[in-house]
């Protein structure tokens, strides 16, 4: 069996007790895989994905080579991340200090990031989209078809080449509060869908184009096995936006885009959203949406209590706490001990971390968690 | 037609009307009823509605937002009549985010509901360090320190703002309160805060309890 089916028959459930363990949920900051070639990996780990696929055993996992969502920039596949604006801003410097600087990024937002770690949140001082002239012009940025934004150059020949593929390729489908955050702001956005709603429904409209266009562009010359959706939608404490909100705003512009989708052959579309997203859960399930990822410990999220109430309408990927990885062996061995024989012999789950693996995580704990993950739970 | 302005002032801030919480403030100043008045029965009872709305799950972030927007635009209408009557601030709080981390979101929202009931909130801002706390401790001589931390890598920072309080003796003077996704009781209680607070509303039930006021 191929990689590719057996990511196809774990995810429908056709496959229990054993896994599918990829790059994907289990990312790493550029501070951690410093660490870790202090440490002793090779320090081709901090530049090349290839590389650490290689170093840490993982299967390939591959997305389209478009970009339809948000775009890292970073060293490591990481962040900085912007919007996927074509033509990108001019990254302008505008002011410096000892460890910081202000920047205009390549997503048109003014920012204030650490100098010597690009890579951390920065702090966001102002978005380009405050009313709807900004947004007119921004959104000529997010064309779906400008050229810049299909990366290979010989279309034909990358479908051709992704038809003989033995590995499991997604594709990305955007964003209706994500991406919108991203270009007004995290406050500026919660406050628009009051101050001007018909400027977010405008916005999630354009998207919910975008999304459809590479969609169908994408699809027509290549059968992709997963789709995906960006959203970070929810903090510790639930939703950034009621679930009355997501339904009214969000809701139908999802149903387009999984209709389409599955319309098209694709029946895993998953969801990325940190946080505790168990309030919009039974909303995604509801909108065509049966996969949910990194299902945040430290937010309340628990993958056997997930399985136990949804049954079969949630692929479940990550739910590994990344704190367990920073305390040490015994913690790592009490985290899968405990969620792992269950979530695998139900199928439709992929072990992943809860986030980006922080730079507090030892190479040590990290090996010892993908050792023991194999030797114990590999079926 | 008489008018209930504190009551209008409490469904207004519940609806988020910024402008009308600013009117009807104004209008009730006119009509001579008492800045403190205003404040606790019409500006920190809307806040309290909303925080109400917020534990019973039908209030979310824009709708706390919309409210402490208008609570605030309230509150700018009444501070010179507040300043006048000699009504003072609940308490005083020095907010900040942790050293090594950026994020302000949190922070802005305890910021706001805070301003909103009664609080004075003197914002530091992000990447704070030890020192810098430390130093608006002994120009601000605040009641209580808030800080907020998202990150795993960044909340241990925390206790070294303890520590330089108290290297000064200044540690017991101040109450400190801790909140942020990385957060938790337990931590809190290792590292030896005064409080943790899951929310924005949980905060002002912990800055009220260490001004030992129940509104």
């Amino acid at each position: 069996m191929t990689g590719r089916e057996r990511f196809l028959k774990i995810a429908r459930f056709e496959l229990p007790n054993t896994f599918f363990l990829s790059t994907y949920n289990h990312a790493m900051w550029h501070k951690t895989l410093e660490r870790w070639v202090e440490e002793g990996a090779p320090k081709e780990i901090l530049s090349s994905t290839k590389a650490r696929l290689g170093y840490f055993g993982f299967e390939r996992i591959g997305m389209v080579h478009v970009e339809a969502s948000f775009l890292t920039l970073g060293k490591t596949g990481g962040p900085p991340f912007i919007p996927p604006v074509r033509p990108r801003f001019e990254l302008k410097v505008l002011e410096e200090d000892e460890r910081t600087r202000v920047i205009i990024d390549e997503g048109g937002r003014k920012l204030r990031q650490y100098k010597d770690d690009p890579q951390r949140m920065p702090a966001w001082l102002d978005a380009p989209v405050k009313n709807r002239g900004d947004w007119d012009e921004y959104k000529k940025r997010l064309d779906p078809h400008h050229p810049e934004r299909w990366l290979e150059p010989d279309w034909g020949a990358y479908a051709e080449n992704l038809s003989q593929r033995d590995y499991p390729l997604g594709v990305d489908v955007g964003s209706f509060y994500g991406l919108l955050r991203e270009w007004t702001g995290a406050e500026r956005l919660m406050y628009l869908f009051y101050d001007d709603p018909e400027l977010v429904c405008d916005m999630m409209a354009h998207m919910e184009y975008f999304s459809t266009e590479i969609i169908q562009r994408v699809l027509k010359d290549i059968q992709v096995d997963f789709a995906v959706f960006w959203e970070d939608i929810a903090w510790k404490g639930g939703p950034l936006i009621s679930p009355k909100m997501f339904r009214e705003f969000m809701m139908p512009h999802y149903k387009k885009v999984t209709e389409l989708l599955h319309r098209k052959g694709v029946d895993i579309i998953f969801v990325d959203s940190d946080g505790d997203i168990s309030e919009l859960i039974p909303l995604w399930v509801e909108s065509g949406v049966n996969g949910m990822y990194p299902l945040e410990v430290a937010a309340g999220m628990d993958a056997v209590k997930l399985r136990k109430q949804y049954g079969k309408q949630c692929i479940l990927w990550g739910n590994i706490d990344k704190r367990a990885l920073a305390k040490g062996k015994e913690a790592i061995k009490e985290e899968l001990d405990r969620k792992t024989p269950f979530l695998l012999s139900q199928g439709g789950y992929f072990p992943g971390i809860d986030h980006f693996i922080p730079e507090d995580v030892s190479l040590e704990n990290f090996q010892f968690y993908l050792d023991y993950l194999r030797e114990h739970f590999a079926g | 037609m008489e008018v209930d302005y504190l009551e209008s002032i409490v469904t207004a801030i519940d609806e988020g009307e910024t402008e009308q919480v600013a009117e009807l403030t104004q209008k009730a100043l006119d009509e001579g009823i008492p800045a403190k008045e205003l404040m606790e029965r019409g500006l920190v009872r809307g806040m309290e509605k909303v925080g109400e709305k917020f534990k019973e799950g039908v209030a979310y972030l824009p709708e706390i937002l919309i409210a402490a927007r208008a609570a605030n635009r309230g509150l700018e209408v009444l501070k010179p009549a507040i300043t006048k009557s000699g009504v003072k601030p609940k308490g005083k709080v020095v907010i900040g985010t942790i050293e090594g981390d950026l994020h302000d979101i949190g922070k802005n929202m305890v910021k706001f509901v805070l301003q909103g009931n009664g609080f004075e909130v003197i914002d530091l801002g992000v990447d704070v360090s030890a020192a810098q706390f430390h130093q608006a401790v002994v120009e601000e001589k605040p009641d209580m320190v808030a800080i907020s931390a998202l990150l795993t890598t960044t909340m241990v920072n925390i206790p070294s703002v303890l520590e330089t309080l108290g290297k000064t003796g200044l540690r017991g003077g101040v109450k400190i309160m801790v909140g942020g996704a990385s957060l938790t009781e337990e931590y809190a209680q290792e590292v030896g805060v005064d409080a943790y607070g899951e929310d924005c509303f949980q905060a002002v039930e912990i800055a009220r309890r260490f001004m030992g006021v129940t509104s």
